[in-house]
C-alpha cells in the first residue's frame, strides 16, 4: 500500500457516519471558473447543515441532498453562490472571480473581519508572495512587500541569520523593536515555514495593535497557518533547488604593490625596518568563498471529512553557505487538526516541531577576539596577500608584520568549530462553544518551547587564537519556554441596520528561560572538538548572563467593541489592561485603549453608482500601545559577582551591579493614523494611503547621566526617559493593467516613508555610542541628539589633502602633520583638531523604500519581476577605515589615488598618514540603492497532459535573486547591518545603523522550482 | 450529560489563568538587601573591590602603562593615538587610557564602601569584624591615592551613592582634603590590620604604615621644609623596625620579585595584586607582559608597545644586575637568536632595535591566553626597598644623611649580590656578585634617592608619580631626557590627568 493510499484509509477512517433523510438523493455536478476551466477543492456545503464535501480535480462533485436544501459553493478569490435544491440531479456551477477581493478576510487579533469592514491599517502579504522565491525564514519574503515594514538580515547572508524586521520605523531606541508574532493565536511564536501559511496581515496602527496592549508598539505580525479543507486528500510537493555566490568582491591589492604599499607607509613615517615580501600571492577573498546551495522540500497533506480537517507538512530546508564551512539544515513539521464535535463545539490542535543546526563562521566581529582572531570576512580584506595559507613548517601563516597579529581567514574558517542546534516547538489547543446564538467562548491554551545549543571550539593549529592555551571549548545551552492560556468571549448581533461585535477577554502568560555555559582551555585533542571540554585543564566561569535563570509573568484583560451602521460607518473601540512582573514595583499596570472610525463613502448614494469609483473608505484611529521590552529583574538592585582569587584560592567576591529602578515601567507609543482606500474601475486599481504619527514616550534608554564614579558595574541601567516620534507615509497600489484569457498583467507597489526625530534625551545630552569593532577603540561614532534623527554618524568632517603650507581657512590638521595628511573642518576655530570638531556627518535612515513587482501571465506562463529599493540612507564604511589605515591590505582606489609628491590633485591622502582608524566623512557614503530581488518565470503544465497521470497540478519555475543591484555604494553590498561593539543584541538595533563591517555577504541566487499536486 | 463536559471544559479554561501577584523572585541575582550578615560577607566585598585593580584597566593594562609611557623611561611604539597622548603628554578627556582606570578606580572605591557600609549590619564585636572591614578602608586609600596623583580634585565618596540625582549635586573633594581622607582611611587600616597576613595580597599593618609613608613623601612634594618629610621618615622607619614582626626582607636575589613561581615566598613584597592565571570575565587579567614584548620572537610574542628609549638602557650601569634583570638584550625570531640591534628582523613595523622590559615577560608564570597574557604574576605594589628609598628620601630632607646612606646602601648592596637569571634571552645564567652599584659615601642628595629609586623601581609604575612629586617635568621631558626633547609638555597642565570628558558632562559641578 503506497502512502497516498494509506492516507487516504486513515482519512476514511476518520470520517463519522452520517445520517440521512429518507428523502434524500445523490446529487452532482462540475464547479469552474468563467473561463470553464475546471477549480479542484471548492467547498461544497449544504447549508444549516454540517454537510459537505469539495470538488476533485476535475472540478466534480458528489452529494447527498434533499428538496428544500440549500447548496454553498466557496473557494477562496471567488464569489461564494448558493443555489437552492429542488430536485435537479446535476448543478454545474460556474464561479465568479472576485475581482475586488474587498471579500478578503483580514485576522485581526482574536478575530477576523472582511476587509472592507477594517477600521485601522492593516498590510496583508500573500501566500504566493511568501514562496515567490526559496527563503529560510518567512520574514525574508516580507522585504518589499508591505508598506511600512522593513526587513533585513542581521548578517548579511549568513545560512541562519536572524532576521529583524521594523514596523514603521523605530518607536524606541534601546528596547527590542521587533514586531509581536503571533500565529493562530499564539503570542510570540516563531515564524512557520513560509510554504505553511496560508495567510500573513501585518498591524500597523494603534486601533489594530492596541488589543494587544503592552506588545503593541512595535506592530503584530498576524499569521493563519493552513488548515485542511474537506473533501479530497490533497499532496503537495514543493521542491527547490539554488545556486548562490557572493554578489560582490573588493579589489585589493596582489603581493608585490601590497610590500610596496607597506614600504612606501614606512617611508612616509620615517619608519627604516623594511618590509620583505613574502613568497606567495594569495587572493584571500577567492579562497574563503565558493558556490553555495539552498535545497528545500516540502510535502503536505492537506484533507479531511466534514467533521475533521486535517493539515500537515514536513519540510527539509538544507544551505551550503557561499562562505567555506559555513552551512544550515533544518528538519520542520506543522500539523493542524481542527474538529467540528457538535454544531455548537468546535475543538483544534496546531502542532508544530523543528530542528535545526546550523555551521557558523566568524562573521562581523565585535572585536572582543581581536587578538589573534577576527571574523573570516574583515580578514580576507585585511591579511596580507603576500602570505599563504601555511608556512614552511605547515602551521598555519599568520599575519606578523603589519597591525595586529592574526591568524589567516582560511585557517580561522575552517579550524573553527562553532554549531548551533536549535529545537522549537509549539503546541496549542483550543476549543470554540457557541453558548447561545451569537454569544461564543473560546478557550486556548499553548506552550511554545526552544532549546537552542552552541559548541564552539579553536583548535591549537590555531596558533595566535588559540595555540598558547591547547584548545578552546565552550558549550552553552539556553532554554526558554512559554506558557500561554487565553480566553474571551465574543458576542455579534443585529442591531436594526447596525452590526455589534463585543469581545472580552483575560489572558495570562509565563515565559522561563534559563540557561548555562561553560568554557575550558587545554584540551585533550582537537579531534574532540568541543565535546573536548571535559579534558580541559582550564575551565573559565560563565558570566551572569550566561548562566541565568528568569521567568516573566504577563496577565491582561482586554475587551473590543465594533459597530458597523448601515455598512457605511464603522466603529472600533479597544482597550486592554496589561500587568507584567518585570516592570518596577511602582508601575506593575497599564491600561492601553484605541478608537477609530471609518465611512465607506463608496456606500453613500452620491457615489453607488459610480462606474468609476467601485470602493472609497476613509479611516481614522488614535491609540496607545506598549513596548514592554525590559528584560526580568531589571529594575532591581543587584550585586554581582566576580572572579577573584586570594593566596591560591579561588573566592568569592562582589560589586555594587547596579541601583534599584522602582519607577521602571514600559515604552507607551501614541498613535494617530489617517488613511483611505480606494478602488477604480471595479478594481482594477486599489491604492492605499495610510499617514500616521507615532509619539513615543517613556522611551526605554540606558541612562548615560549616572556617573562612572558612582562605581556601578552596569553604569547604564535602563530607564524610562527618551521621547521620540516617527511620522510616515504608506502607499500600497496594485493595479490589473491586462486581463483576459489568455494574458494578464498585474503590478504592485509599495512604497513606505518614515522620519524619526528624537524629541527628548536624559537632561538634554547627547547619546553617543559605537559602530565600531572594540580593537578600533573608537568611543562615539553615532550619536543621538534632540530635534535629529536616531542614529546619526558623527566624526571628524573631512575637508581634503593638505598641501603643506598654511592650512586653508576654516580647516587643520592632526598633530604633526606635514603635505599629504588629512585636513578637516576646524569648528571651534581652535587650529587643532579635537573631540570639539566632531560634528554629524550622516544619516543612516532611509528617506523611503520601496518595492514593485510585476506578474505578466501568458496562458501557462507566468512571469514575475520584483524590484525593491531604498533611498537616501547613509553607510558608514568602517571596512575602508580598516583598509585605509596601513595596518592591512588596501584597494586600489586607496592605492593608485593616495596623495604623494606628485599625485597632489587628490582627495585621498598618502598612505601611511598621520589619522588613525579615522571616522570621518571620508567614510560616509551613499546607500541608496536599486535591487533586482527576484526574477522568476514559471509554467503550469496544462491538466490534459498531467491527468492520466494523476497529477492534478504542475508547475516549474526558475528565478533569480539578487541579481542586479544599481548602487553608488563602494563597499560589498548596501544592504549593510554590522551591530558594533555591542555585538549582537537588540538592544543595539536601533540605534547602530548604517555601518559595514565584515558581514556575511548578500548573495546571488538562482533557484529551479517544482510543485507537484496530487 | 454532554453540556456538563462543556462546562467543565469552560471552568477549566478559565481556572488555568489564574492570579499571579507579578512580583520577581530572582534565583540567580544578588540583592544587596540583607546580604551583610557576617565577616565573610565583609571579605567578599573587599575581595570584590581589591580585584578590580588586576583588571585591564588598571593594572592589567591600561593604567600600568599609561604610568610607564608618560614617564621618561617608556618611549611608545605604537600609532595608537591614545597611546601617543600618554607619551607627548596631549592627553585629552577622552582617552581611554584616562576614563578606564577612572571608571575601574571608582569601582573599586564603590566596592570598598559597599563593604565598609555593610559592616554597620553584621552583628559582631569590633575586635572581629574591624580587622576585616579595615581591608576595605586600605583599599579605599589604595584606590584614592591612585586618583588624587593622577587627577588632583577628585568626587570623594565616602558610602555607595544610590541616589541617581546626585550626579547632579557632586562636586570635587579638593586634593588635600582627599589626602586628609586617605590618611585616617589608612590610620584606620593601620590600626585594625594584623601585623602579618598569609598572601602579600591581603592588606596587613605593613602595608599601611608603608602606605602611609608614601604618601606623606607625596604630600611633601618638593618642599623641602615639608613637615611631612619627618612623618614620612617616621612612618617608614617604623616599618623598616618592625621589619622583624612583619616578616619583611630585601629579597636576596632582585629578580625573584619579577618571577611569578617564586615571588609568592619572598619577603620582600608588602602589598601586591592577587593575578591568576585565569581569564575572567570583563578583561579581570593582566596583558602587561605582551605589551611590553617583543613582537613575532618564538616565546609566544609579545606586541611591542611599550619600549624603553636606547638612553634608557645606557643609563643602567653595565655591570648592574638590575640591568640584566630589568631588560631583555637578546631573542629568537623565526628561529634565529639576534641580539637587540636586530629585533626588526621580524619584519614587523613597530619592531624596535632596542632592549625591551623583561621585568614582565622573562618569568610570567602559568598563563591562560596566549601573548602571555592572564599571567599569575603577583606584582607588587609597594616593597620593602621601596620603604628604605622612602626613609633615605626623608632622611636627605630632614638632614640625616647617615640614615640616607644606610637606606640606600641596603638597596645598593643586595643589588651586588647576582642571582639566576638569563643570559639577557631565554638562556638561565646565574649571575655572581659584582661591585657595581658600590656603596654611597659622603653626603646624599635627593636626586641620588630619586635616581636609585629610577633604577630600583624602573618600570613599576613609580616614575611618572616620582616625576610629578618632584616637578622634574621641565628637566626630563628636555632635551637631555631619555627620550629626547618632548615638545608638547607643558608643566602648568601637564601634571594633572583631565578628568574623562563625559564625567564632567554628568556632574554639571565637577570641573577639571
Amino acid at each position: 500500500m503506497n502512502l497516498k493510499s494509506r492516507l487516504i484509509l486513515m482519512v476514511v477512517l476518520l470520517f463519522n457516519a452520517t445520517l440521512f433523510a429518507q428523502d434524500s438523493y445523490q446529487l452532482s455536478g462540475t464547479v469552474t471558473d468563467e473561463a470553464n476551466v475546471p477549480i479542484p477543492g471548492v467547498n461544497v456545503v449544504i447549508l444549516n447543515t454540517t454537510r459537505g464535501t469539495a470538488t476533485d480535480f476535475d472540478g466534480l462533485y458528489q452529494i447527498e441532498v434533499s428538496n428544500g436544501e440549500t447548496l454553498q459553493f466557496s473557494y477562496l478569490g471567488y464569489v461564494t453562490q448558493t443555489i437552492d435544491v429542488s430536485g435537479q440531479k446535476q448543478i454545474n456551477v460556474a464561479l465568479k472571480e472576485d475581482a475586488a477581493q474587498l471579500e478578503e478576510v483580514v485576522v485581526v487579533g482574536y478575530g477576523a473581519r472582511r476587509k472592507s469592514d477594517v477600521t485601522g491599517s492593516v498590510s496583508s502579504v500573500k501566500s504566493d508572495e511568501l514562496t515567490a522565491f526559496p527563503v529560510l525564514e518567512a520574514e525574508q519574503a516580507l522585504q518589499g512587500r508591505a508598506a511600512g515594514v522593513v526587513v533585513q538580515s542581521n548578517n548579511g547572508g549568513e545560512p541562519g541569520a536572524p532576521i529583524s524586521i521594523s514596523v514603521r520605523g523605530n518607536t524606541s531606541i534601546n528596547a527590542n523593536s521587533d514586531p509581536l508574532i503571533v500565529v493562530d493565536g499564539f503570542i510570540g511564536a516563531n515564524m512557520p515555514q513560509a510554504g505553511d501559511i496560508a495567510s500573513l496581515q501585518v498591524l500597523k496602527d494603534a486601533s489594530a495593535t492596541a488589543i494587544y496592549g503592552s506588545r503593541g508598539s512595535n506592530g503584530v505580525i498576524m499569521v493563519t497557518t493552513k488548515k485542511g479543507k474537506s473533501g479530497k486528500l490533497n499532496i503537495e510537493l514543493n521542491t527547490t533547488y539554488s545556486i548562490q555566490s557572493t554578489s560582490n568582491k573588493l579589489d585589493l591589492l596582489n603581493a608585490s604593490d601590497f610590500a610596496n604599499y607597506q614600504n612606501q607607509i614606512r617611508a612616509n613615517q620615517g619608519n627604516t625596518n623594511t618590509y620583505t615580501q613574502g613568497a606567495y600571492d594569495t587572493d584571500w577573498q577567492d579562497l574563503i568563498y565558493r558556490t553555495g546551495s539552498t535545497q528545500n522540500h516540502q510535502v503536505s497533506f492537506s484533507g479531511g471529512s466534514e467533521k475533521i480537517n486535517v493539515y500537515a507538512s514536513g519540510t527539509y530546508f538544507n544551505q551550503d553557505g557561499v562562505l567555506i564551512n559555513s552551512g544550515y539544515e533544518r528538519l520542520s513539521f506543522l500539523s493542524n487538526i481542527d474538529a467540528q464535535i457538535s454544531d455548537k463545539l468546535k475543538l483544534g490542535l496546531n502542532l508544530t516541531g523543528s530542528t535545526s543546526k546550523k555551521n557558523g563562521v566568524a562573521t562581523q566581529s565585535d572585536g572582543s577576539a581581536s587578538v589573534g582572531g577576527d571574523d573570516v570576512v574583515s580578514l580576507a580584506m585585511r591579511f596580507a596577500p603576500d602570505k599563504g595559507i601555511y608556512n614552511e613548517d605547515g602551521t598555519f601563516a599568520t599575519n606578523d608584520q603589519i597591525g595586529d597579529q592574526v591568524d589567516n581567514p582560511w585557517a580561522v574558517a575552517t579550524q573553527k568549530d562553532d554549531d548551533t542546534t536549535i529545537d522549537l516547538f509549539r503546541a496549542n489547543v483550543y476549543a470554540d462553544y457557541e453558548i447561545i446564538e451569537g454569544l461564543t467562548f473560546k478557550t486556548t491554551f499553548g506552550l511554545s518551547t526552544k532549546n537552542e545549543f552552541r559548541g564552539t571550539y579553536t583548535p591549537r593549529t590555531l596558533t595566535l587564537t588559540s595555540g598558547g592555551v591547547d584548545g578552546r571549548a565552550i558549550m552553552s545551552e539556553d532554554k526558554s519556554k512559554s506558557v500561554l492560556s487565553e480566553n474571551y468571549l465574543t458576542y455579534n448581533k443585529e442591531l436594526g441596520k447596525g452590526n455589534l461585535t463585543l469581545l472580552a477577554g483575560y489572558s495570562y502568560q509565563k515565559t522561563t528561560n534559563e540557561g548555562f555555559y561553560s568554557e575550558g582551555t587545554g584540551t585533550i585533542d582537537d579531534s574532540f572538538s568541543y565535546y573536548g571540554l571535559y579534558t580541559a585543564t582550564s575551565l573559565i566561569n560563565g558570566s551572569s548572563g550566561d548562566v541565568y535563570f528568569n521567568e516573566t509573568e504577563i496577565q491582561s484583560q482586554f475587551g473590543r467593541a465594533n459597530f458597523d451602521y448601515d455598512d457605511r460607518f464603522l466603529l472600533t473601540a479597544t482597550v486592554r489592561r496589561d500587568g507584567a512582573s518585570n516592570f518596577a514595583k511602582n508601575e506593575k499596570y497599564a491600561i492601553f485603549p484605541s478608537g477609530a472610525l471609518g465611512w465607506k463613502v463608496s456606500n453613500e448614494n452620491f457615489l453607488k453608482d459610480s462606474k468609476s469609483i467601485s470602493n472609497l473608505k476613509l479611516r481614522a484611529s488614535y491609540g496607545v500601545t506598549g513596548n514592554p521590552s525590559i528584560g526580568a529583574y531589571e529594575s532591581l538592585a543587584v550585586l554581582r559577582s566576580l572572579y577573584a582569587s586570594s593566596n591560591g584560592e579561588t573566592v568569592t567576591a562582589v560589586t555594587p551591579y547596579q541601583n534599584a529602578n522602582p519607577d521602571l515601567k514600559w515604552e507607551s507609543s501614541y498613535q494617530t493614523n489617517f488613511g483611505l482606500d480606494l478602488g477604480l474601475f471595479n478594481s482594477a486599481v486599489s491604492l492605499s494611503l495610510d499617514y500616521y504619527d507615532i509619539d513615543t514616550k517613556d522611551v526605554l534608554m540606558f541612562d548615560n547621566s549616572i556617573p562612572w564614579s558612582f562605581g556601578l558595574l552596569n553604569d547604564e541601567i535602563i530607564t524610562n526617559v527618551g521621547e521620540i516620534n516617527n511620522k510616515g507615509f504608506e502607499i500600497s497600489l496594485n493595479t490589473r493593467n491586462i486581463s483576459n484569457e489568455s494574458f494578464s498583467w498585474t503590478t504592485d507597489v509599495v512604497f513606505s516613508r518614515n522620519k524619526n526625530t528624537v524629541e527628548t534625551l536624559i537632561n538634554g545630552a547627547d547619546f553617543f555610542g559605537s559602530g565600531a569593532p572594540s580593537y578600533f577603540s573608537v568611543d562615539n561614532n553615532y550619536i543621538l541628539r534632540e530635534g535629529e534623527e536616531v542614529g546619526l554618524f558623527y566624526g571628524l568632517d573631512y575637508a581634503g589633502v593638505y598641501q603643506g603650507g598654511a592650512v586653508p581657512a576654516g580647516t587643520a590638521a592632526l598633530t604633526g602633520a606635514v603635505a599629504g595628511d588629512p585636513l578637516f573642518a576646524d569648528l571651534d576655530d581652535s587650529g587643532d583638531i579635537t573631540t570639539a570638531d566632531r560634528e554629524i556627518i550622516g544619516n543612516p535612515n532611509p528617506d523611503f523604500t520601496w518595492g514593485i513587482t510585476n506578474t505578466f501571465r501568458y496562458k501557462d506562463l507566468d512571469l514575475n519581476i520584483f524590484f525593491q529599493g531604498s533611498q537616501g540612507g547613509d553607510i558608514f564604511n568602517m571596512t575602508n577605515v580598516q583598509l585605509y589605515n596601513g595596518d592591512a591590505n588596501t584597494t586600489y582606489e586607496n592605492y593608485n589615488n593616495a596623495w604623494t609628491s606628485t599625485n597632489t590633485d587628490t582627495n585621498v591622502p598618502r598612505v601611511g598618514n598621520n589619522s588613525n582608524r579615522e571616522i570621518s566623512s571620508r567614510f560616509v557614503e551613499d546607500g541608496s540603492y536599486i535591487r533586482l530581488k527576484n526574477i522568476a518565470i514559471g509554467y503550469n503544465l496544462p491538466s490534459d497532459v498531467l491527468e492520466p497521470i494523476g497529477i492534478s497540478k504542475m508547475r516549474l519555475s526558475v528565478s533569480a535573486q539578487n541579481l542586479l543591484t544599481i548602487t553608488n555604494y563602494s563597499g560589498l553590498d548596501p544592504e549593510v547591518n554590522y551591530y558594533g561593539a555591542s555585538g549582537n543584541n537588540n538592544t543595539s538595533s536601533n540605534t547602530v545603523r548604517g555601518f559595514d563591517f565584515g558581514n556575511y555577504p548578500t548573495v546571488k541566487s538562482v533557484s529551479f522550482s517544482l510543485n507537484v499536486t496530487f | 450529560m454532554i453540556k456538563t463536559k462543556y462546562i467543565l471544559l469552560l471552568i477549566m479554561g478559565l481556572s488555568i489563568m489564574g492570579c499571579s501577584d507579578l512580583e520577581e523572585d530572582p534565583i540567580a541575582l544578588l540583592s544587596p538587601e540583607g546580604y551583610f550578615k557576617s565577616t565573610a560577607d565583609i571579605q567578599a566585598a573587599v575581595d570584590g573591590s581589591l580585584t578590580h585593580a588586576i583588571n585591564e584597566e588598571i593594572w592589567g593594562r591600561k593604567l600600568s602603562i599609561a604610568l610607564l609611557l608618560r614617564s621618561d623611561m617608556v618611549d611608545l611604539q605604537s600609532d595608537e593615538t591614545r597611546r601617543v597622548e600618554m607619551n607627548t603628554h596631549t592627553i585629552s578627556g577622552d582617552n581611554e587610557m584616562v576614563y578606564d582606570p577612572w571608571t575601574r578606580i571608582y569601582l573599586g572605591i564603590s566596592a570598598a564602601n559597599t563593604a565598609i557600609a555593610g559592616a554597620d549590619d553584621v552583628v559582631e564585636e569590633d575586635s572581629v569584624k574591624n580587622p576585616v572591614t579595615a581591608q576595605a578602608y586600605f583599599a579605599r586609600a589604595f584606590y584614592y591615592f591612585h586618583l588624587v596623583r593622577l587627577f588632583g580634585d577628585v568626587p570623594y565618596f565616602d558610602a555607595p551613592v544610590i541616589d541617581a540625582e546626585a550626579a547632579k549635586s557632586v562636586s570635587n573633594t579638593p586634593e588635600a582634603e582627599v589626602y586628609e581622607k586617605i590618611i585616617a582611611d589608612l590610620q584606620f587600616a593601620k590600626t585594625w590590620l594584623p601585623e602579618t597576613v598569609a598572601s602579600r595580597s591581603i592588606p596587613s599593618k605593613a602595608a599601611a604604615s608603608s602606605y602611609l609613608a608614601l604618601v606623606y613623601l607625596t604630600m611633601a612634594g618638593n618642599d623641602s621644609g615639608s613637615e611631612y618629610f619627618q612623618m614620612a621618615f617616621n612612618e617608614a622607619k617604623e616599618v623598616i623596625n618592625n621589619a622583624g614582626t612583619y616578616n619583611l626582607a630585601l629579597d636576596n636575589d632582585f629578580q625573584t620579585l619579577f618571577n611569578a613561581e617564586k615571588i609568592d615566598a619572598s619577603l620582600e613584597p608588602i602589598f601586591a595584586l592577587d593575578y591568576n592565571n585565569v581569564e575572567a570575565e570583563d578583561n579581570a587579567y593582566d596583558q602587561t607582559a605582551p605589551m611590553t614584548g617583543i613582537r613575532g620572537d618564538d616565546d609566544d610574542q609579545g606586541w611591542s608597545v611599550a619600549v624603553p628609549a636606547m638612553a634608557v638602557y645606557d643609563s643602567f650601569d653595565a655591570d648592574d644586575y638590575r640591568r640584566r634583570v630589568s631588560f631583555q638584550t637578546e631573542a629568537t625570531i623565526g628561529g634565529v637568536t639576534v641580539d637587540y640591534t636586530e629585533f626588526d628582523i621580524s619584519g614587523h613595523e613597530f619592531a624596535a632595535n632596542r632592549p625591551y622590559i623583561a621585568k614582565y615577560t622573562r618569568f610570567p608564570g602559568p598563563y591562560a591566553k596566549s601573548n602571555k597574557r592572564a599571567t599569575s604574576h603577583n606584582y607588587s605594589m609597594i616593597r620593602y626597598a621601596e620603604v628604605l628609598l622612602i626613609a633615605a628620601e626623608a632622611a636627605v630632607e630632614i638632614g640625616d644623611n647617615a640614615s640616607a646612606l644606610t637606606y640606600i646602601n641596603m638597596v645598593r648592596e643586595r643589588a651586588r649580590r647576582g642571582g639566576e637569571s638569563t643570559n639577557g634571552g631565554y638562556v638561565e645564567e646565574a649571575i655572581p656578585a659584582s661591585a657595581v652599584p658600590a656603596d654611597l659615601s659622603g653626603t646624599v642628595t635627593v636626586d641620588d634617592v630619586l635616581e636609585e629609586r629610577r633604577v630600583e623601581l624602573a618600570f613599576e609604575g613609580k616614575r611618572w608619580y616620582d616625576i610629578k612629586r618632584r616637578q622634574l617635568g621641565e628637566e626630563v621631558f628636555g632635551a637631555s631626557g631619555y627620550e629626547g626633547a618632548k615638545p608638547d609638555w607643558n608643566s602648568a597642565v601637564d601634571y594633572d590627568t583631565p578628568i574623562p570628558d563625559e564625567e564632567l558632562n554628568r556632574m554639571p559641578n565637577v570641573v577639571n
